[in-house]
């Protein structure tokens, strides 16, 4: 696995210009906006995003086929993916907060605690996007892979309104309900937060991993 | 080495069945036309698609029990697959060394120069020429005891093919336990490479044969229809009608030449014997 890391970090280190726009776009985004906070969910989301693109990197011009005869095996790939997209996550996360707590330092605007909490709030949003998103570019590619991900983002807000719509039919009240559950205060709502989108995120690796070992190149 | 025993895989318009030995020390070349099924052997072999039924056997292994570490001891190139062209050869080096315990790195640095080619050049920016020579350069550099190679060759000039082909005589000689199975358009590399030969035609092994044998027992006849009546046909492997009678390809040409010296008697190259296998017809 390790192999496969050094792969997409000397890939991700070829896009520095990319990243640096990025972090440019980041920076400039926290000095004029009076919400500086917004490049927390910036700079992590389309720093992520870059997963993806490594797959399509790795499927550039066949490149799978001679990418899997190497000696490492399918669950260990899958593995890989989700490690770096976590890696880079975290990273970003880091340096986003880093940006917006100087940023506010500087404005003497908003508190480093808040900046953090905030930070922590996006870690559970970013892993959901990645366990949605990966298996579908596993199994359909770049741009398929994204418009089945839109798809099914789709398809939950259906089915959230259905089972809203059922609930209120059987006179269960869900937004009382989330209301009760955030009220628990910040720690337990984290680790709540936390807990679910990591058990997604297990789960979507396992079904990568099940994508993968099925798929032929 | 290899032992491969009726491997089938179906799709919608073709389907393999193919059996093949590969024994060590031993180069076997794997011939036959475009949609052949000779890709899809090397596939089947590198576990990259499931066969719908028989066996490989790889170092005597089930492919099925062949894990992803068993792959250390295989050198890959594949005819529509290489590096991803986005890293350059001085990227490759790392994971190279982390994904093979034996990557010689001296030993790869030295070809790279020995061949020209660029350590800070993304790959997407090489020739097709300059890709071929790093795929077969990564292919021998981790002391690999078996090589599949398809179509290594494909898209280089008459003297970088005479080097990788070096390359590859270098890479047996320096284990004689050591194979290659190789897949090749160009007939004279199979030639002066490959120990046997294997033809596939539509999915169907149709022909096997030792090199040295092919080169000196194959022959092809050109006979006049009143020659060809009295031609004892026993030894005619295939024949085609041509405007002046017939052209017989035969695996006994000593036999031809004691007995009808009259003929036209014409050595057998892997190419004449890859169209007559092909297009001939059988007695």
């Amino acid at each position: 696995m390790k192999g496969l890391l050094i792969k997409d970090l000397k890939l991700m280190k070829n896009q520095r210009n990319f990243f640096l726009l990025i972090v440019g776009v980041a920076v400039m985004m926290a000095i004029s906006l009076e919400n500086s906070t917004l490049v927390i969910g910036y700079l992590p989301f389309t720093c992520s995003l870059f997963t993806l693109s490594s797959i399509s990197y790795d499927e550039y011009e066949n490149g799978s086929a001679f990418l899997f005869s190497m000696p490492f095996s399918r669950k260990a790939y899958a593995v890989e993916k989700y490690s770096f997209g976590l890696l880079i996550a975290i990273a970003s996360l880091g340096l986003a907060t880093g940006i917006t707590a100087m940023a506010g330092a500087f404005q003497q605007s908003g508190s480093i605690t808040e900046t953090i909490q905030i930070a922590l709030m996006t870690l559970p949003a970013i892993l959901l996007a990645l366990a949605l998103m990966i298996p579908f570019q596993f199994k359909f590619g770049g741009e398929k892979g994204r418009i089945a991900a839109l798809g099914t983002v789709g398809l939950i807000l259906i089915v959230y309104r259905q089972i809203k719509q059922l609930a209120e039919a059987w006179h269960l009240n869900l937004t009382a309900l989330f209301e009760q559950f955030s009220a628990l205060g910040y720690p337990a709502f984290l680790a709540a937060a936390l807990l679910f989108s990591t058990l997604l995120l297990v789960l979507s690796c396992r079904i990568s991993i099940s994508i993968l070992e099925r798929k032929e190149f | 080495m290899l032992q491969i025993d009726h491997l089938r895989k179906n799709y919608k318009a073709f389907s393999l069945d193919c059996s093949l030995r590969l024994l060590p020390g031993r180069v076997t070349g794997l011939i036959g036309q475009n949609g052949a099924g000779k890709t899809t052997t090397f596939k089947a072999i590198l576990g990259l698609i499931q066969p719908d039924g028989g066996t490989i056997r790889i170092f005597g292994k089930d492919h099925r029990q062949f894990h992803a570490q068993d792959r250390q001891t295989l050198g890959v190139v594949l005819s529509d697959s290489g590096f991803s062209g986005y890293l350059t050869i001085q990227d490759l080096l790392p994971i190279l060394k982390e994904f093979y315990s034996d990557f010689d790195e001296a030993f790869f640095l030295e070809q790279l120069q020995r061949f020209h080619l660029p350590l800070n050049k993304k790959i997407k920016e090489f020739s097709t020429g300059m890709k071929a020579k790093l795929n077969v350069i990564a292919a021998t550099a981790h002391r690999a005891k078996l090589l599949i190679l398809d179509e290594p060759t494909a898209g280089l000039d008459v003297v970088a093919r005479d080097q990788l082909l070096d390359l590859l005589r270098e890479y047996m000689a320096a284990d004689e336990a050591r194979s290659i199975l190789i897949s090749s358009h160009i007939s004279s590399d199979l030639e002066s490479l490959c120990d046997d030969l294997y033809m596939i035609h539509q999915g169907r092994i149709i022909f096997h044969e030792d090199t040295d044998v092919l080169l000196s027992d194959y022959a092809l006849l050109k006979v006049s229809e009143a020659q060809y009546c009295k031609l004892d046909r026993r030894y005619i492997l295939r024949q085609k009608k041509e405007h002046f009678g017939y052209c017989c390809l035969t695996n006994q040409k000593q036999y031809y030449l004691e007995n009808y010296p009259a003929l036209a008697i014409e050595k057998g190259t892997v190419d004449e014997v890859i169209l007559m296998m092909i297009r001939g017809d059988v007695l």
